[in-house]
């Protein structure tokens, strides 16, 4: 799975490079705009190391937002799965937050958090939460009539009852939305190191940024890529053990 | 018959058709013919004071006086002007002189035909209560130890790193605090000196800070003799070898622009120009800003708008030369051209 996934990657990545190269030689533009293929070689060569810190450094705080993310779109889609007045007041707060441009409320997450790991970890999660958030509640608003019906009518059904039974029955769902945001979760903490933090993979980049150093970006979107495909893979199989036990 | 008549009338189609294509074209080329030459002029940063000369040039007519159009857009933190020419969106841009000479030295084919700041307007703010930063001796024995805020990979770190340098001060002796957009580490005191934009952010801050009864002051490298050049127009090789008349025009309705926007009696038509495309600053501060902007501009009654500091471009080049920013020197001579 890992290969597969490796090799899918290296395929796009390289076929992306080339077309930027093309366009490069065809309208035969400067090293500026676009670096030539020794200087990206050479800028690899150079940063590679002090980027794969970066970029796992980046994948912990990913992992971390991602845990907590999936934790909080549980709890909150589990309070807000029935269309009651309370469900609907959770659900208008988490979209309303939602709403909110995260580089608009990036200073007042400053002033109260500082700029250091809490503040890269709320980012993301913010980021990352909302669209597994979405998918949990129309999951666990959506009734399995076929069982339900049975502990319904003997009058045996309680909310932790419910949201098992719904949970059990979208297993594949479940697994393929949580295995998804997790690309949320990487692009997340990217955006918040981008703006609010002196460490990761995204406060390289925007150095580079200043710097016009297009090398640069692209050996540590080149690593992004990689970390991304362990990451997913990684999820892949828990998900994968996860359905096998439920099946037994 | 149906079919002939089918066949007239489909003929018929045809001719209103071609005529009105006829008739389509001539107008269009009647319109051209009153039409001035368009050329797209590329900011480097969003529509403030920094820029007030090139909307007064727009706004007042004066590029139109050369004879050509211009279409003024607006810059940004993800926007290179010198990648917009090098891609033909644009034929003229600002560029600050690291980006200038870090493209010139990548190839990059470009030419520098004005410089907009006489003094970079990149300066540090720091609060007044204790410090002052006349000699190099006041700043030795007040940045030691102190917080300095820096833009990693912006030129304010190259500027600071050669301050540091220069007056053989180490690194280790003083706290560097990674800088964004949001200022709020220097209102809590965090860091002792911030870089700012003296004739925009600066203004602001100094604005806020005074309400708090709190004083604050700027400090200027290029006081200690670190003269590092800011804004420049640039337009391709190309333009300026192949079209010398329109680089002429523009270049001519530019300095035109920028003259007439720092002239003390045009003060209240700049202030209005600022007004129209800066909606969220206080007209207040466009003012006091709109003054600080003319000081970098026109620092003296001698100083020429719009001329080319070589030897300030040439301090530029060894700076980043010495801090490894470019491997070998540029050939300035080819790149600047004064008018």
């Amino acid at each position: 799975m890992l290969h597969r996934r490796i090799q899918q990657f290296f395929l796009v990545y390289f076929l992306g490079l080339l077309s930027l190269l093309l366009v490069k030689y065809l309208l035969n533009l400067s090293d500026y705009v676009i670096p030539g293929p020794v200087e990206i070689w050479q800028t690899c060569k150079s940063v590679f190391a002090r980027y794969v810190f970066n970029v796992l450094d980046t994948l912990w705080i990913a992992v971390v937002g991602h845990i907590i993310s999936i934790i909080l779109a549980f709890m909150v889609g589990i309070l807000g799965r029935h269309n009651s007045w309370i469900g609907s007041l959770i659900k208008a707060t988490a979209y309303s937050i939602q709403a909110y441009p995260i580089v608009a409320v990036a200073p007042i997450i400053f002033i109260l958090l500082g700029d250091g790991l809490i503040t890269r970890l709320l980012i993301a999660v913010m980021i990352c939460y909302f669209p597994l958030l979405l998918s949990v509640i129309g999951i666990l608003s959506e009734p399995v009539d076929s069982i339900e019906h049975f502990y319904v009518s003997t009058k045996r059904m309680n909310w932790r009852l419910q949201v098992r039974i719904r949970a059990y029955e979208n297993i594949n769902k479940l697994t393929t939305v949580i295995a998804g945001s997790a690309t949320m979760a990487v692009v997340g903490t990217i955006i918040a190191e981008f703006i609010a933090a002196d460490a990761g993979i995204g406060y390289s980049i925007r150095t580079a940024l200043y710097q016009s150093d297009l090398s640069k970006i692209l050996t540590a979107l080149f690593l992004i890529g990689i970390g991304t495909s362990l990451y997913l893979t990684g999820l892949e199989w828990v998900g994968n053990v996860i359905q096998r036990k439920c099946q037994i | 018959m149906k079919d002939e008549n089918r066949g007239q009338g489909t003929w018929k189609s045809i001719k209103t058709i071609v005529w009105l294509g006829v008739w389509l074209f001539l107008l269009g080329r009647t319109g051209d013919c009153g039409e001035l030459t368009p050329v797209t002029y590329r900011l480097k940063w969003l529509f403030n004071t920094s820029v007030v000369g090139d909307l007064y040039a727009d706004v007042h007519g004066a590029f139109a006086r050369q004879g050509i159009k211009v279409v003024v857009k607006e810059g940004g933190p993800e926007r290179d002007s010198i990648k917009e020419i090098e891609l033909g969106y644009a034929q003229f841009g600002v560029a600050s002189a690291d980006q200038v000479i870090r493209a010139v030295a990548k190839g990059s084919p470009i030419v520098v035909i004005a410089q907009l700041f006489q003094v970079n307007p990149l300066q540090w703010v720091y609060r007044t209560d204790t410090l002052s930063f006349d000699s190099p001796a006041a700043m030795i024995s007040f940045v030691r130890g102190k917080t300095l805020g820096l833009t990693y990979g912006g030129n304010d770190e190259t500027i600071m790193r050669t301050l540091l340098t220069k007056f053989g001060i180490s690194e280790a002796s003083v706290n560097v605090y990674s800088v964004r957009y949001d200022y709020t580490p220097f209102y809590e005191g965090k860091v002792d000196l911030w870089p700012v934009y003296v004739n925009a952010q600066g203004i602001v801050i100094q604005n806020k800070l005074e309400k708090a009864k709190e004083r604050v002051s700027f400090f200027n490298p290029d006081e200690l003799g670190v003269r590092f050049v800011a804004n420049s127009v640039v337009t391709s090789q190309k333009m300026f070898s192949e079209q010398p008349d329109i680089v002429n025009k523009f270049r001519k309705g530019l300095i035109e622009g920028w003259q007439d926007a720092v002239a003390l009696e045009n003060n209240e038509k700049a202030v209005s120009v600022l007004q129209q495309f800066d909606k969220d600053t206080p007209v207040e501060i466009i003012r006091r800003q709109l003054a600080a902007t003319r000081g970098l501009i026109k620092p003296g009654p001698e100083s020429a708008v719009g001329s080319i500091d070589i030897p300030a471009w040439k301090q530029t080049e060894q700076i980043m030369l010495d801090q490894k920013l470019i491997s070998v020197p540029i050939h300035l001579d080819n790149v600047l051209k004064p008018f």
